[in-house]
């Protein structure tokens, strides 16, 4: 199944960037950077579907409830 | 290149975009029977930062949001700034796609894997920010019509079944749950068209912005607040409260002399309508912002990743269907906060000082950035 995800990223990819009319190469590199990353993210929740979300302000919302018992939940 | 939308199209962007899924979702849970007076509050809190948000837009009239932040800010905060935007709209969308793909698979299609339906929204999706924000705001200015019409005679059927007495007595459990309410329906949906800032470049008039975001929030408010108060009577508190998708159960029981029933399905079909709008923008502002933060001009190349990666994203951030009633009837999240609220106050500080100084330099010059 990994091998089927990656290989209709590579043939989105390749199809994509076949029908563009130009290819500076700054934009090309970004498509396929984030292609891959898309990639790379497509495989990774198959392989792992309870894959924590990272929570950068979680602290936050511990703070508040903290300070507001009962708010929130 | 800036793509012009006319104040009526912008006002149905803003407007169906606001409805989007929200709808299917028992709103304002936390109010039970008092939840109309929640969407009262919510609306007096969420006018102020509404008309912050259209105030931004026109004192930054004319350039690109890409423009003024660079101008506002510099080079490289700007740049943070629009990745931050990017990051929201996108997960946004997957959150928006993991709702619609939970609630096909739970009321009709169970048998089919959610990605299916995930990859079908996304490439229409796709397709549709591929030809820009023109395009997107004609569509749903004729879009917006079907979706209401078909909601208000929805509910105009239901109205055998509706008893007041469903909201009495008012405010039994005192204030606290009205603004834990009013916090939930400000969260999500009222305050998310902070994003509209990359989607309306131009717009043909200077106050126009007002309009188009006072007037297109207002609509949705007004909208989602019968919607829920309906679904509310029909069902009572508490079935409202504990089913995962009021308004669908509450067209359900619409019975015109044993000829027309089954009118959840064309609430089924309004849902996907509006979600799949509400998807759209948001892939277009992630491409938009991002183009931004990475130094590009255009957007239109970045589209397919991005919404591509909407897939798995979906099927990441929540993946029950308690997860998802429970991520979109919750309490404003710090994260949300800080995207619909902080940043969009410090940028219009900023601007209003900038412009200020501007203004003291150069008398009687035009007061934008």
């Amino acid at each position: 199944m990994v091998g089927v995800i990656i290989f209709g990223f590579v043939l989105i990819g390749g199809i994509e960037l076949y029908c563009w009319p130009q290819r500076p190469w700054k934009e090309v590199l970004a498509y396929l950077l984030l292609l891959g990353l898309a990639a790379a993210l497509s495989v990774t929740i198959y392989l792992v579907p309870d894959l924590p979300v990272p929570e950068p302000l979680a602290f936050l919302a511990k703070l508040i409830m903290r300070l507001w018992q009962g708010g929130g939940k | 290149m800036k793509e012009l939308i006319p104040t009526r199209q912008g006002i149905a962007l803003v407007a169906l975009f606001t409805i989007g899924n929200s709808f299917i979702y028992g709103m304002a849970p936390h109010a039970g029977r008092d939840l109309w007076l929640s969407f009262l509050l919510a609306a007096v809190i969420a006018l102020p930062l509404i008309t912050i948000y259209a105030r931004l837009h026109s004192l930054t009239y004319g350039q690109t949001l890409s423009e003024a932040l660079t101008q506002l800010f510099g080079k490289w905060p700007s740049r943070a700034v629009a990745l931050g935007y990017s990051l929201f709209a996108w997960r946004l969308a997957c959150l928006v796609v993991g709702d619609l793909t939970s609630f096909v698979q739970t009321t009709s299609l169970t048998q089919t894997p959610q990605i299916v339906v995930a990859a079908g929204f996304i490439i229409l999706a796709l397709w549709i920010v591929k030809y820009g924000t023109e395009v997107l705001a004609r569509w749903s200015s004729i879009m917006i019509v079907i979706v209401v019409g078909i909601i208000l005679g929805t509910l105009v059927l239901m109205w055998s079944e509706v008893s007041f007495e469903a909201f009495l007595p008012i405010m039994y459990d005192g204030f606290k749950p009205v603004i834990l309410g009013a916090f939930q329906v400000l969260d999500f949906p009222l305050l998310e068209p902070v994003i509209f800032f990359w989607v309306l470049d131009a717009l043909p008039e200077k106050k126009s912005s007002y309009k188009v975001f006072l007037i297109g929030s207002l609509m949705a408010t007004s909208f989602l607040m019968i919607i829920a108060t309906i679904s509310l009577s029909v069902l009572g508190a508490d079935k409202y409260v504990s089913y995962y998708f009021p308004i669908f159960m509450a067209t359900a029981r619409i019975d015109v002399a044993n000829f027309l029933t089954r009118m959840e399905l064309v609430v089924g079909v309004t849902i996907a309508l509006s979600g799949f709008l509400k998807i759209a923008v948001c892939v277009l502002v992630a491409s938009k912002a991002l183009a931004h933060a990475l130094g590009f001009k255009d957007y239109r190349f970045l589209v397919t990743p991005v919404a591509l990666s909407i897939v798995p994203g979906s099927q990441w951030f929540v993946q029950t269907i308690m997860g998802i009633v429970e991520s979109g009837t919750k309490i404003a999240s710090p994260s949300d906060v800080f995207m619909q609220v902080v940043v969009p106050l410090l940028l219009w500080i900023t601007a209003e000082i900038r412009i200020s100084k501007q203004g003291e330099n150069k008398a009687g010059k035009p007061n934008s950035i």
